[in-house]
């Protein structure tokens, strides 16, 4: 079928430029797709044939990089595993993920989930040290159920954008993060659960979540990050009972 | 221009850079290490790599056998000397990984699970479910946070080393979110940037897989080696090169072409039965495999589809459970992009550009030829994989070979001294110009159309086939096409701050000098051997004139010189490279 | 590292936006239903402790049409409210496996409304019986 013959669809995007415009404003372009082509491929193709200063982030085009989060018609999702053929015949609005300064065009700024990342000791703290010569941990298949799922977290922060109380206070430690924090604490190699209990229980930790849900219902790999900030309120509360009974003092450095 | 002081700068924040940073920070702890990175690092291409990672563990395995496995894989083109280092020091790596967090796949009894893998004698797959490179690259991401001498600059585009007197001083980088250049100097510079497969146009790659570490050092006088040697996945998704991960054929899987036939076995793969077992079959190497293909196809045996031509990848005998247990992301995959549902129905599957066998040249503890500069991870050729890398070779290969590189490179910044005031400044100001000029542009070729030529040109000229004829021509096309982007390349996006199409124009120049070493160095070996398979009157390996590596060195404006070298024989002397055969039945944990 | 001129969007309204959203904020808005239960129990309470004519009084006013019509549009949020809560539930509960299997969230949730059901009818005999 001919470039000619292809039908086509109405891509609608954000514009922003940085330090030229004062706020963003959109711009359309119809473009040619097939049945089997995603959002990315049509904002490559606008890219490479119609606008070259559309810009945008996408690496693997499989959803497991996590680049190319887009509201899409206005629902956090990934512009890669997302198609056209879902939107026709009214075709599609793609904007920045919510919740997030936007940079440029579709591009925000992710500084902020940067730095929580690594606010929650993301890596394993085991119980005593233990040299590569001793060999790997056990970890029967039961252990690994109990963290795994929430070990495929890729980053994409879509859950960010589904997040309201996060929009409303982005001191909110956050969906994505606190799911992390949960898996290291759930992994039986780990005995760091003590030094991370300070995050989990402030009010910007697991307390700003109101179970809102819908960061577990945007979420593409199925981490459920609403049951890791939520089983953390129980963690959270029996943290601050034994506290009170059996001071352990502050763990703040 | 800002300048940025760092005893150790590694270019690229993968599986390999991440591994060498960490291992510069343990070596030495009052070392700082500046890890420069064009995408922040978890969004790097060692995410989408599925299979596993080799390491001999069971008690019926040896290191002879993986290195035995892996010579015989590359066509006996391998450093055969640095596949004994290797071998030897895959498990330590791994374990490490485990101990850092890594969700190995286990057996009920809580030890690490090992699985068969294409062209492996025995089971010595470690795998994560069928997302070991996705659990690895966060696994060494989350651990790097544990250094606070570790910085991160996160999407900036490192654009050229800075070398004086014949020393790399520094890189000269592009800070993507203001378009700002900065300098960043120290003592020694670690490339791990990764393969080039996006000079072809159906790759399993991201769109970051642009061979730019290979081009910078390349520039510098770096000879690029084996670049001829470009490995077909043989089982990826039609059109969008989607990878499927070979794990499917260690677990049992099968490939049909249209008449439900398993084809494999009239190239030299069978016989059939006992399946599954090692080394035979859908178990045979990723070269045998797409180049079966290529002979189904033009056979007229292919199924087509839409998107071209591609053969069944069968899964429905395994059931259902096993499918969503070892092989979810596939599952997930044929599910998404093709609608496809594994349990039941076959998957259509097709070759793919996937990995760069060849690249910077390295000795065995990750050294180039420049001093200060070390390479490791897919973006170097420090000797492994030869003509046809194994799968699972590689994703343990970045967390060794990182590991090396990033000891050696922390060993030598100690040792360098500062740069004579200001030069490396004047050098980085001069190049900064030439880049920002691509701004300036008025008139020119789109970058779109260069590359779209560049990448038919490479299918068409050095596929999985190769002859004389194409292979010249494509190196017509890709000088003609370089003289094209001298006179300018003309882009829409003149900003600075987040220009994207900037920097694709950079990585696209990178790009059409890695794919001219390609062709020249397939053009001017006169054999076939491994992933490189002429058709024109040079369709038998020849060890008399061509057991050499291909060396490329950049001419500038003008292609390459390819020169050819020894090849390090130890104790595996080149025989004749078989697969198939009766041999047992795999038992399959 | 922050960049500068970045564009940070208004919150205000975002509720508005989804219908996700929309439905959370009812579901949040349905406590008030549940104070207007509260608040009658303890007028009714407070009649109770004033005597038998006091009681009755009351009754009879809850016997009027239009509290009928309020209580009833109460009623439902009330019972929404609490599904709402029982749909919540799995995420506030660890893992649970049975015979090796994990139980999906919608068992729980079936299981935690069904005991709900059965509570309210238990309650219902005895206050019809006794």
């Amino acid at each position: 079928m001919g470039a000619a013959q292809k039908r086509k669809i109405r891509i609608e995007c954000l514009r922003y430029q940085p330090g030229v415009d004062a706020a963003p404003r959109t711009q359309a372009w119809d473009v040619p797709f097939t049945d089997d082509m995603s959002v990315l491929q049509g904002l490559q193709h606008i890219k490479d044939h119609l606008d070259g200063s559309l810009t945008f982030r996408w690496s693997c085009r499989m959803a497991v990089c996590g680049s190319c989060g887009m509201m899409i018609n206005g629902v956090p999702k990934l512009a890669c595993e997302t198609f056209l053929r879902d939107y026709l015949p009214a075709g599609v609005l793609i904007e920045p993920l919510t919740h997030f300064p936007i940079v440029r065009d579709l591009v925000i700024d992710q500084s902020d989930f940067l730095a929580k990342l690594e606010s929650v000791r993301p890596y394993l703290i085991p119980a005593q040290p233990r040299t590569v010569g001793e060999g790997p941990y056990r970890q029967t298949p039961a252990q690994m159920d109990a963290y795994y799922q929430y070990s495929q977290c890729i980053n994409c922060t879509l859950c960010y954008a589904a997040c309201p109380q996060y929009g409303m206070n982005t001191h909110f430690t956050g969906p994505a993060v606190l799911a992390l924090l949960h898996r290291y604490n759930e992994d039986s190699r780990d005995a760091g659960k003590a030094q991370r209990m300070e995050i989990v229980n402030a009010e910007d930790g697991v307390w700003g979540c109101t179970l809102v849900g819908y960061c577990s219902e945007v979420c593409p790999k199925g981490v459920d990050p609403a049951r890791a900030v939520n089983q953390n309120k129980i963690e959270s509360t029996k943290d601050y009972f034994r506290n009170l009974l059996l001071p352990r003092g502050s763990t703040s450095r | 221009m800002q300048v940025v002081r760092a005893d150790v700068v590694v270019v690229g924040g993968g599986g390999a850079g991440l591994r060498a940073a960490i291992a510069a920070c343990e070596h030495d702890q009052a070392l700082s290490v500046a890890m420069i990175s064009k995408v922040v690092p978890m969004r790097s291409h060692t995410v989408a790599a599925e299979g596993g990672a080799a390491g001999v563990v069971r008690s019926d395995d040896k290191l002879e056998l993986h290195f035995e496995d892996t010579v015989s894989g590359g066509d006996w083109l391998c450093e055969q000397d640095v596949v004994e280092y290797f071998v030897a020091h895959c498990v330590e790596e791994l374990v490490q990984l485990e101990h850092w967090g890594c969700p190995w796949s286990r057996t009920g009894e809580g030890d690490v699970n090992v699985r068969f893998f294409g062209g492996m004698k025995v089971q010595r797959t470690w795998f994560a479910a069928d997302r070991s490179g996705f659990h690895i690259l966060h696994t060494l991401f989350q651990t790097s946070m544990k250094y606070p001498a570790l910085r991160r600059y996160d999407e900036f585009f490192c654009a050229d080393l800075i070398v004086v007197d014949g020393r790399v001083r520094g890189v000269l980088a592009i800070e993507i979110a203001t378009g700002e250049m900065v300098l960043f100097e120290c003592g020694a510079v670690v490339l791990a940037t990764g393969g080039a497969g996006r000079v072809y146009r159906q790759n399993t790659n991201a769109g970051t897989v642009t061979g730019d570490g290979m081009v910078l050092a390349y520039r510098h006088g770096v000879p690029l080696r084996d670049m001829e040697f470009v490995q077909w996945h043989p089982t990826a998704l039609p059109g969008t090169g989607i990878l499927i991960t070979e794990g499917c054929r260690g677990e049992g899987g099968i490939l049909v072409n249209k008449d439900g036939y398993r084809y494999l076995q009239d190239y030299g793969l069978g016989p059939l039965d006992p399946w599954p077992r090692p080394k035979a079959m859908e178990l045979g190497p990723r070269d045998r495999l797409s180049q079966a293909f290529w002979h189904e196809n033009k056979k007229g045996r292919t199924i087509q589809t839409p998107q071209g031509p591609a053969v069944d990848l069968d899964l429905r005998h395994l059931g259902a459970k096993k499918i969503h247990e070892r092989l979810p992301l596939i599952a997930e995959v044929a599910h998404t992009f093709m609608g496809v549902d594994a349990t039941q129905a076959p998957i259509p599957v097709c070759p793919a550009v996937h990995y760069t066998m060849g690249g910077i040249l390295t000795d065995a503890r990750c050294r180039t030829s420049l001093e200060g500069l070390y390479a490791a991870g897919e973006c170097a050729s420090v000797g492994i994989h030869g003509a046809n890398r194994l799968g699972s070779n590689s994703l343990v290969e970045i967390v060794v070979f990182g590991k090396v590189a990033g000891v050696e490179a922390a060993a030598a910044a100690r040792s360098a001294g500062r740069d004579r005031a200001g030069e490396a400044e004047r050098m980085a100001e001069a190049q900064a110009a030439r880049l920002l000029q691509m701004l300036r542009v008025d008139a020119g070729a789109r970058p779109a159309a260069i590359r779209d030529a560049m990448m038919d040109s490479m299918e068409a000229g050095v596929g999985i086939y190769r002859e004389e004829a194409g292979m010249r021509a494509t190196c017509e096309r890709l000088a003609d096409l370089r003289a094209r982007t001298r006179r300018g390349l003309l882009l829409d996006d003149r900003s600075r701050a987040f220009n994207t199409e900037w920097l694709s124009a950079i990585e696209l120049l990178g790009m059409l000098e890695v794919a001219e070493a390609m062709a020249h160095s397939a053009l001017e070996r006169r054999e076939s051997r491994g992933a490189h398979q002429r058709l024109d009157g040079f369709e038998q390996r020849d060890d008399t004139n061509f057991l050499k590596h291909s060396d490329a060195r950049s001419q500038g404006d003008d292609p390459p010189r390819i020169e050819h070298g020894p090849v390090k024989i130890t104790s595996l002397p080149p025989r004749a490279r078989v697969y198939g055969g009766a041999g047992k039945q795999a038992q399959l944990s | 590292m922050s960049t500068p001129n970045t564009y940070t969007r208004p919150i205000a309204g975002w509720w508005r936006r989804n219908p996700f959203y929309r439905a959370y904020i009812l579901r949040e808005l349905t406590c008030v239903a549940v104070i207007v239960f509260a608040l009658e129990l303890l007028v009714g309470l407070w009649r109770l402790v004033q005597g038998p004519e006091a009681f009755d009084a009351w009754r009879a006013s809850l016997a009027q049409p239009w509290v009928i019509v309020v209580n009833c549009v109460v009623l439902a949020l009330v019972a929404w409210h609490a599904w709402t809560w029982f749909e919540v539930m799995p995420k506030t509960l660890p893992f649970i496996n049975l015979g090796g299997r994990r139980v999906p969230d919608r068992a729980i949730v079936a299981a935690g409304a069904i005991a709900a059901v059965v509570a309210s009818l238990v309650v219902l005999f005895l206050f019809l019986t006794l």
